[in-house]
């Protein structure tokens, strides 16, 4: 289709107008439709097309792009570039960044299938752990202390051979 | 056991028994397992590697998975022998293309596979022959409750399993069922199909998995999603539409018989015909006339030729086996060839 304007070139920029009920078609080339379209000659660049659908699409990168995990040395730029992350730690350094992801990605962020019996164990460990501390310390604070004597050995017995972090 | 010997058989997926083995050819999954306080495999550096590997390796063995479990390692073996466990589906095409020290176990049916040092530390796969998705998890999920007390996976309770890409994270489960349909292709009513899977959430791949190209009217489904749901919600899922693909493609076999038997024997035979007769077959050419026989067989249009060679032959014609077979590295001109003469002498086997 040649442009309705110049009729030499080949019209790249369909415009429909909408005046009052009448709906009107335009066809250009390019050159013709900067000239007579002065709103076309507000055509965002790539790069700022790119920056605003970054900021639609993932707004947190802006927040997040300074962050790096301690552990593998992996930065979150450097993670939604490669879209592998480093090492477990990176679910919880990036963990802002990753919920949106993985509800895009999964349509949710909570797993529910199944949990390996250490993880089990070790849970049900800390939390025998967390209801032993909160004794000692009643029993530190009625100084009742042969008692938190005993259940000082009892959390030393238990945590002993837990050397994990959570 | 050496890579070379089993060239003589092949995997125990491959002999067309079970439950809707006309048209599910097997049911496969894998779980993603990374072990905790080591970085994942894009992260970590050689020394690293080599630990994990020998730690992965080690806990296999000690975990007594299965009684004839054979470790290959992969830096040690020539790239024919890497794309000869591809086409078994014993690895993956990364794991193959992939670098530095990596391995695979697996066992003598090659039922059962453990890749270490794939994309995350531990890969484990199941696969079986027909539609058997529940079986399969029960075999999977026994392995790696054995491995799990032996080996300390990173997990999150929020998270779940904790994998290398975000894409696998939570159960590190992919199931995925292998379907063959030709008469959907045929009646151009695969799109449908297709649409319908991607609703659910579910991706539909070829043969050999991510980014590999459908031949031969055979095409994987599994799921997207692995956080969120369980390992059998997510099972489910697929079970729930698998019987409804089934039943469409054995309609469209229908209606081609019904609507035009002579076409379709015609295509068939001359199927038949080719592959017994050809003086050079490409790798595409083969997968198309295979397709044709298979569908041919299932209809009752052929009766001379086992579901088991047929399937066999989907695998054992692949560049990889060739060049195994012949104990060299061959052009793709010389493979045609090979390619020919392999099948006219499994086939000619078949009528004496």
């Amino acid at each position: 289709m040649k442009c309705e304007s110049c009729n030499k070139k080949h019209a790249t920029v369909h415009l429909t107008e909408i005046v009052g009920t009448a709906k009107k078609e335009r066809h250009l080339c390019e050159e013709c439709a900067q000239t007579v379209n002065t709103q076309l000659a507000k055509i965002p660049t790539p790069t700022e097309i790119l920056t605003s659908l970054i900021n639609q699409v993932a707004p947190e990168i802006n927040e997040m792009s300074k962050i790096s995990c301690p552990v593998c040395g992996l930065s979150y730029l450097d993670f939604r570039s490669h879209g592998r992350l480093g090492c477990p730690m990176d679910y919880t350094i990036f963990r802002k960044g990753l919920i949106p992801l993985l509800e895009k990605m999964h349509g949710s962020t909570q797993h529910v299938g199944k949990v390996p019996s250490r993880a089990g164990k070790e849970l049900i460990k800390k939390n025998e752990l967390m209801q032993l501390r909160s004794e000692l310390n009643k029993a530190v604070e009625k100084e009742d202390y042969e008692k938190a004597a005993d259940l000082r050995d009892k959390i030393y017995e238990l945590s002993g051979d837990n050397n994990n972090e959570d | 056991m050496k890579i070379s010997d089993l060239t003589d058989n092949t995997g125990e997926w491959l002999r067309g028994t079970g439950p809707d083995s006309d048209i599910v050819i097997s049911s496969r999954i894998r779980l993603a397992r990374n072990v905790a306080r080591f970085p994942f495999l894009s992260r970590a550096n050689v020394k690293q590697k080599t630990e994990l590997e020998e730690i992965i390796r080690d806990k296999i063995k000690e975990s007594e998975i299965t009684q004839d479990l054979f470790y290959v390692n992969l830096a040690d073996v020539s790239p024919v022998d890497r794309l000869f466990l591809v086409e078994r589906h014993l690895i993956s095409r990364e794991h193959a293309g992939g670098e530095g020290v990596r391995g695979v176990a697996f066992g003598k049916s090659e039922t059962i596979s453990l890749m270490v040092n794939e994309e995350d530390h531990l890969r484990i796969q199941v696969i079986r022959s027909g539609f058997e998705l529940k079986e399969t998890w029960k075999t999977i999920d026994d392995i790696d409750n054995k491995l799990e007390k032996k080996i300390n996976y990173a997990y999150s309770s929020r998270f779940g399993y904790l994998t290398s890409c975000p894409t696998n994270v939570g159960t590190g489960m992919r199931a995925s069922v292998m379907l063959h349909l030709p008469a959907l292709g045929m009646t151009h009513h695969i799109e449908k199909v297709f649409n319908a899977v991607v609703k659910l959430g579910l991706v539909v791949r070829g043969m050999y998995g991510e980014g590999t190209q459908v031949s031969g009217d055979l095409y994987q489904i599994s799921n997207q999603f692995t956080l969120g749901k369980s390992e059998l919600e997510i099972i489910e899922i697929i079970e729930s539409v698998i019987p409804r693909i089934t039943s469409y493609e054995r309609m469209a076999r229908k209606a081609l018989v019904s609507e035009s038997r002579e076409q379709l024997e015609d295509r068939v035979w001359r199927s038949y015909g080719m592959l017994k007769v050809a003086r050079t077959i490409s790798s595409d050419e083969i997968l198309h006339l295979l397709s044709q026989v298979r569908m041919g067989v299932n209809l009752g249009i052929i009766n001379d030729i086992q579901m088991k060679t047929l399937n066999e032959l989907f695998i054992l014609t692949l560049p990889g086996h060739l060049q195994k077979l012949e104990g060299r590295e061959l052009t793709s001109a010389q493979r045609n060839i090979i390619r020919a003469s392999y099948v006219r002498k499994r086939l000619e086997k078949i009528e004496s």
